[in-house]
């Protein structure tokens, strides 16, 4: 967090040693750190940007481009969290960083807690290439705040061999009995909720304390069939043969399908749940102008495609999906028909919900 | 010699300020934090009472904490179990030989334990070196589920944990005075009352000393469970992160962290209690 690597340490007094009281001393370090942090905000002046985002999801090429096309330097610190990234931008009072990329609920948040600066779009000649299927939704109504960069959907997989696909084609059909021991689960409490009040007959998003029990007491049911909670593994979970069938995000999907063909994503017929990861600048960033270029220059369809193809997630951006693999575009764990996305789900910000869904989750693992 | 006196205090001075900056001062506010109430968009409301702790006191809770003070126990008690018989056999070992023994046990802390924790799972997998090994010698057909259940659990642990019993032990054993249990046999004792009247008496603060070592770690270790048990049971470790990031009710969170630290303070304080007992007992 704190910036650390180009300035150099200023030197410590000579005298140092000499000197015959503590005091003195200690106040030359700790004079000599404030100059350092200080010197460290100072130098900021420099064209640099501090990007925010997730790991693994931005090459350093990309960037490299970027500083040389437009002399910009990035720093890209990572998170694996949009929790933790929330908490430490709203400890920095949405500052310190110029760029971040939080999924849905996480823009909904923050849009309605001011953390965020709203975007110019006059800025961002590339805009135009967005895909309008994926703009104006609801967790940012007419994208605001946010300029989506990559997105997906959580889905269901399973193993061909183990199970006949058909008996595995809705949400509901995890809780039946031949599935004991036998299923992956997100370890992410908002999505294993989702998909409980989906087949309640609910919307994902629900805050209504009788619903969120509801789905409690339906999840309560499904846990002997659960085998283990996990959600950054999947890919190696079922290539190790250690999960059968389960809930995986389609990015996962699709790698476990180059490795093991017999493995299948499936489309819930309740409708599947819809993640965006989006750009957003804080609203206290220091380079506003700078982070409107870096998201206008991730807006260049060529730029759009690299990141996709790397990263393995399917892009918003409708120029960067004409020039794509054909291969790549017509592969429907990515890019699902319009009949799927219409049926399917984003998620919202809850509010204070959230204490009542932690304290089911709890009680659901404690039992 | 008054320029080493300044430099020794300037050293104390500066490690005094930087434990109070970085130890103090993060815990006082950990303890302020869980007297307040949660705020759904700044983290912490200033609204002061016991309601926390209050709330700690609900069965889940409690039954969270329970677990992971059975889990650590269990632990501590396997830990135990193999290092005391471990520590004794490698004290019997040429003098020559044993810093090279106790090196090989402290080798795997070179590498990062969550890494370690990995590498028990590729081996325990389905696929994994384990069941491989079994079927190609036709003792198993089908690969068994060894991963995810309490046993892999456990062997996760002991596994991490295991050194840190075995070195107290060890140097407790090593400064045991041969003599006296030659004297007792000399008196008659058999080999049994050898080992319960005079080496386990002696050996008790090693004892004492790595079962805290194992204990204390075990109660906060929750990544072992989570990436060995998959993440079905909820320890202690796991209740702080969730109230911390995903429910962000740093109070609550705060409440839940001051009572671990209280039961650890009080284990600790039993340990010195004891360590002043047997240095008394000596005295006599």
């Amino acid at each position: 967090m704190i910036p650390s690597q180009h300035i150099p340490l200023r030197p410590v007094s000579s005298t140092f040693w000499q000197m015959k009281s503590p005091l003195p001393c200690i106040l030359t370090i700790i004079g000599s750190l404030l100059l350092y942090f200080y010197g460290a905000t100072a130098s900021s002046e420099v064209q640099e940007i501090r990007l925010f985002g997730w790991s693994d999801y931005l090459m350093p090429e990309i960037l490299e481009q970027f500083t040389r096309e437009t002399g910009i330097a990035v720093r890209y610190t990572s998170y694996d969290s949009n929790e933790s990234m929330y908490a430490k931008l709203k400890l920095l009072n949405s500052g310190g960083y110029d760029l971040a990329m939080p999924s849905t609920y996480f823009v909904d948040k923050m849009r309605r807690e001011g953390m965020l600066h709203a975007i110019d779009k006059t800025k961002l000649p590339n805009y135009k290439n967005l895909d309008p299927r994926q703009l104006d939704k609801p967790f940012d109504p007419e994208n605001q705040y946010s300029i989506p960069y990559l997105w997906g959907t959580t889905g269901i997989g399973l193993d061909t061999d183990k199970f006949k696909p058909q008996y595995l084609q809705a949400w509901a059909d995890l809780w039946k009995p031949m599935f004991v021991d036998r299923l992956l689960l997100p370890n992410d409490m908002r999505e294993v909720f989702h998909f409980a009040l989906i087949v309640l007959g609910y919307s994902g998003n629900n805050t209504d304390p009788e619903h969120i029990r509801q789905a409690y007491e339906l999840l309560k049911k499904l846990l002997p069939n659960v085998r283990l909670f996990n959600s950054d593994a999947a890919d190696v979970l079922f290539l190790t043969g250690e999960a059968d069938a389960g809930v995986v995000w389609n990015g996962a999907a699709n790698r476990i399908r180059r490795e093991q063909p017999s493995f299948q994503y499936v489309y819930p017929k309740e409708g599947v749940i819809i993640w965006m990861d989006s750009l957003i600048i804080p609203k206290n960033a220091p380079h506003v102008e700078l982070a409107h270029r870096l998201i206008d220059f991730l807006l260049r369809p060529d730029i759009a495609k690299a990141i996709s193809e790397k990263v393995g997630s399917a892009t918003p951006n409708l120029e960067a999906l004409k020039h794509l693999d054909p291969k790549v575009r017509d592969n429907m764990t990515i890019y699902p028909n319009d009949k799927i996305l219409s049926k399917g789900e984003y998620q919202t910000d809850i509010g204070e919900a959230i204490t009542i869904y932690t304290q089911y989750w709890e009680k659901l693992k404690a039992e | 010699m008054k320029q080493t006196n300044v430099f020794k205090t300037s050293i104390i001075l500066l490690l005094s300020v930087w434990l109070a900056v970085f130890v103090l001062v993060p815990n006082l506010l950990v303890l302020v934090a869980s007297f307040l109430g949660r705020d759904e968009s700044g983290f912490i409301k200033f609204t002061p009472g016991f309601d926390n702790y209050l709330r700690l006191l609900d069965p889940i809770y409690l039954r969270v904490f329970a677990h992971s003070l059975g889990l650590a126990l269990l632990t501590t008690v396997v830990c135990l179990g193999l290092g005391y018989p471990f520590a004794y056999f490698l004290a019997q070992f040429r003098p020559s030989l044993r810093p090279v023994l106790l090196t090989l046990v402290i080798v795997p802390f070179w590498t990062n334990s969550l890494i370690r924790t990995y590498a028990i799972r590729s081996l325990l997998a389905a696929k994994g070196l384990m069941n491989n090994t079994l079927i190609a010698l036709g003792l198993i057909d089908e690969p068994i589920r060894l991963l995810y259940t309490g046993s892999a659990v456990l062997i996760g642990m002991v596994y991490i944990l295991l050194p840190f019993m075995i070195l107290p032990l060890y140097s407790a054993i090593e400064k045991l005075d041969r003599r006296l249990v030659e004297a007792a046999a000399d008196l008659g004792a058999g080999r049994w009352r050898r080992f319960w009247h005079v080496t386990l008496p002696l050996t008790l603060p090693g004892i004492i000393a790595g079962c805290l070592l194992v204990f204390m770690p075990a109660l906060g270790l929750f990544f072992i469970a989570d990436v060995l048990g998959g993440s079905r049971d909820l320890l202690v470790g796991n209740f702080l992160k969730d109230q911390f990031l995903d429910a962000r009710d740093w109070p609550f969170g705060a409440a839940a962290s001051i009572v671990l630290i209280g039961l650890l303070l009080l284990f600790l304080s039993a340990y010195a209690y004891s360590l002043k007992q047997f240095s008394a007992e000596e005295n006599h």
